[in-house]
């Protein structure tokens, strides 16, 4: 349905959008069904209640429902994306594609949204430097692209559609939170509807509903925050000339008073572009329709035909929680840590913490983890968040210095990064986001916590399709631990295997190279149609090893021949010695 | 070997009063903003030299004036 959608609607002003402009974009609406509580003389508690309809809250619900878990998610709207403002995020790591894919939406998404690998920087006309993602070994292994742009809103859409396919997780729009209690086994919550209000109560409460959360205040979540003078101010725009799909950056573009410009294309024809105002702008005034055109013609050419799809400034700020869960209460996405946008470090991060928590509330649920293993969560995503916390202050700092010695630090790095290669490394227009490493979870070993590339391989002899994927093996998992044993093994190893499959929850494969003897029944080929093995390699072992992969494609530990060590990294893994 | 150890602080110069002069005579006639800018791409091709996170810390640590009271 949202493929044929081209037709642009009028603009409603919401949630702190109040200064956007532009013909915005039609989006779905859902039905608002009465839910059984309404007319119901006893409460019912649910195990898992999810508060915001984002792109992490249903996220987290389409990941849930692909486990069989049940849950309710309750939005405030009846639609995706913020009415008339656009897209929100545009660009998603190959980590988002790679979980999307897992979830059954990446052959929509790669359809509508624009592949692009190379990236260039500019300052004044020249170009101070550029990068190839497909050149780069993070990235090259998977069978997703370094990264896909679309607005937000389709893939928020897709998911909504594979939720309504998938079953276990009711949808429930137009319902709004207003209250909130909690105690040490369960949380009660209010919700408001068009039909009148009514309690629920919840075991786990996930609170994906964005910047303006309440739930800070109603669980008295303690906060790191900074704010900075830099303006924005963002058009989406369609017109005549059409730039190469690069990901291009200026840090004094001449054509913005020598200020900072983004420009990048999503789906639809449509081109961001993002352009560094005066720190005083006044942000009514530079998104007046004139003043954005004359900006516009500055850059493309006085007889460029643009139509304003929206336009919308802003100013960022970056936050992060000092702890993600809170009681019976876990925060995620936007309630967990904003940053600005930079490097695509906000919505993908969204994405992997519900991707985290998912495969873990799913294990516990079915009574296969320790529910000690939720507390992870918050010790694996915390790290994330802070990371990407640090990572867009710095950017912003490149991108806004202070007067005085930092602005002649700039001046030094982007005059010497034309002369000298190694000071291109200090030209911050944003660092692309990538999967985060967890170093100090309690449930990875030292040899764990790295995210594991989607890369493809060969099915056993005689099993019909030619190529499967590490997807495809944490599919048939089906929620359970995944381990993966290189080359050949010794029978007591088998029989260790054996018996560990039978009694935790883990299934094993066998991994070998194109002359090696299978001996598991299990088992495929480290070899992809191009004739190469990338499996140990996204694996991070070598030789003889085995390889403890977790539901949402992290490595939880390595380790060489079969035997107690496995055992004890299954354990750990699922938070069973916590 | 503890990365405070790893700051050179006895001599490690070729020749310091060459130096010394090179760096003065490099300065010689640019206005402040100038100079500034110089001391600016002079630091970062020195530390690109250094490369090392840890030394280069050391470097900032001991760079920082003396508190004298």
């Amino acid at each position: 349905m949202l493929e044929t959608k081209t037709d642009y609607a009028g603009t409603a002003f919401t949630n702190g959008y109040e200064f956007a402009r532009g013909t915005g974009y039609g989006l779905p609406e859902y039905p608002f069904v009465e839910p059984p509580e309404l007319h119901a003389s006893e409460i019912r508690r649910h195990p898992i209640v999810i508060v915001g309809g984002g792109i992490t809250g249903l996220t987290l619900a389409c990941a849930l429902a692909r486990y069989g878990v049940e849950a309710v998610l309750l939005d405030e709207d009846n639609t995706v994306g913020v009415k008339g403002a656009s897209s929100r995020g545009i660009c998603y790591t190959q980590k988002s594609l790679e979980i999307f894919h897992r979830l059954g939406l990446y052959q929509r998404i790669a359809a509508k949204g624009v592949q692009w690998s190379v990236g260039r920087t500019f300052a004044g006309d020249d170009e101070v430097y550029s990068f190839d993602l497909h050149q780069q070994s993070n990235f090259n292994l998977s069978t997703q692209p370094p990264f896909i742009n679309i607005q937000q809103f389709y893939i928020e859409g897709y998911l909504v559609e594979r939720i309504y396919e998938l079953g276990h997780v009711d949808l429930r729009w137009k319902s709004r939170v207003t209250a909130f209690t909690q105690n040490t086994d369960f949380a009660t919550l209010t919700v408001e509807t068009p039909a009148g209000s009514y309690q629920i109560e919840a075991e786990h409460v996930i609170d994906a509903s964005g910047s303006h959360t309440p739930f800070h205040q109603w669980v008295g979540a303690t906060m790191q925050t900074k704010h900075g003078d830099d303006r924005w101010c963002i058009a989406d725009v369609r017109f005549s000339t059409r730039p190469p799909v690069e990901r291009h950056t200026w840090i004094e573009a001449p054509f913005n008073e020598n200020r900072a410009v983004w420009q990048h294309l999503m789906a639809d024809d449509v081109w961001r572009i993002d352009y560094q105002m005066a720190p005083d702008a006044n942000p009514d005034e530079v998104s007046r329709e004139d003043v954005v055109r004359e900006r516009l013609q500055r850059q493309f050419g006085p007889d460029v035909k643009v139509e304003i799809v929206w336009v919308g400034p802003y100013a960022y700020r970056s936050r992060c929680l000092d702890k993600l869960r809170l009681g019976r209460v876990f925060f995620m996405g936007d309630t967990a840590k904003i940053v600005s946008p930079f490097g695509a470090r906000g919505g993908n991060t969204g994405v992997a913490d519900a991707d985290n928590l998912a495969w873990k509330l799913a294990a516990v649920s079915r009574g296969r983890a320790s529910p000690a293993l939720l507390d992870s969560y918050n010790e694996e995503r915390l790290e994330a968040a802070q990371q990407n916390v640090l990572v867009t202050n710095r950017t912003a700092r490149f991108l806004r210095p202070a007067d005085g010695m930092e602005r002649s630090f700039r001046t030094a790095a982007i005059g010497l990064a034309r002369q000298y290669p190694f000071a291109r490394a200090l030209v911050n227009t944003g660092r692309m986001a990538v999967a985060n490493s967890y170093t100090r979870s309690q449930v990875c070993e030292k040899t764990g916590g790295q995210s594991v590339q989607n890369v493809a391989f060969r099915w056993a002899a005689g099993s019909g399709a030619a190529e499967g994927t590490v997807n495809d093996l944490l599919q048939w998992a089906g929620g359970d631990l995944l381990v993966l044993v290189f080359g050949e093994v010794p029978p007591a190893g088998l029989q260790r295997l054996r018996q560990l499959s039978q009694h935790a929850p883990l299934r094993s494969v066998q991994v070998l190279g194109p002359d090696e003897h299978a001996q598991a029944r299990e088992h495929v080929r480290d070899i992809n149609a191009r004739g190469a093995g990338h499996l140990q390699g996204a694996c991070h072992v070598f030789g003889h090893a085995w390889a403890l992969v977790r539901p949402d494609g992290y490595l939880a530990a390595t380790g060489e021949s079969v035997d107690g060590h496995l055992v004890a990294a299954v354990e750990k893994t699922l938070g069973l010695n916590l | 070997m503890k990365t405070q150890d790893r700051l050179k602080t006895s001599p490690n110069f070729q020749d310091a009063d060459a130096f010394y002069e090179c760096l003065l005579d490099a300065h010689f006639g640019l206005s402040r903003e100038q100079s500034e800018l110089l001391n600016a791409r002079l630091i970062l091709i020195l530390a690109n030299q250094l490369g090392d996170t840890q030394l280069l810390q050391a470097c900032l640590e001991a760079a920082k004036p003396v508190d004298l009271n």
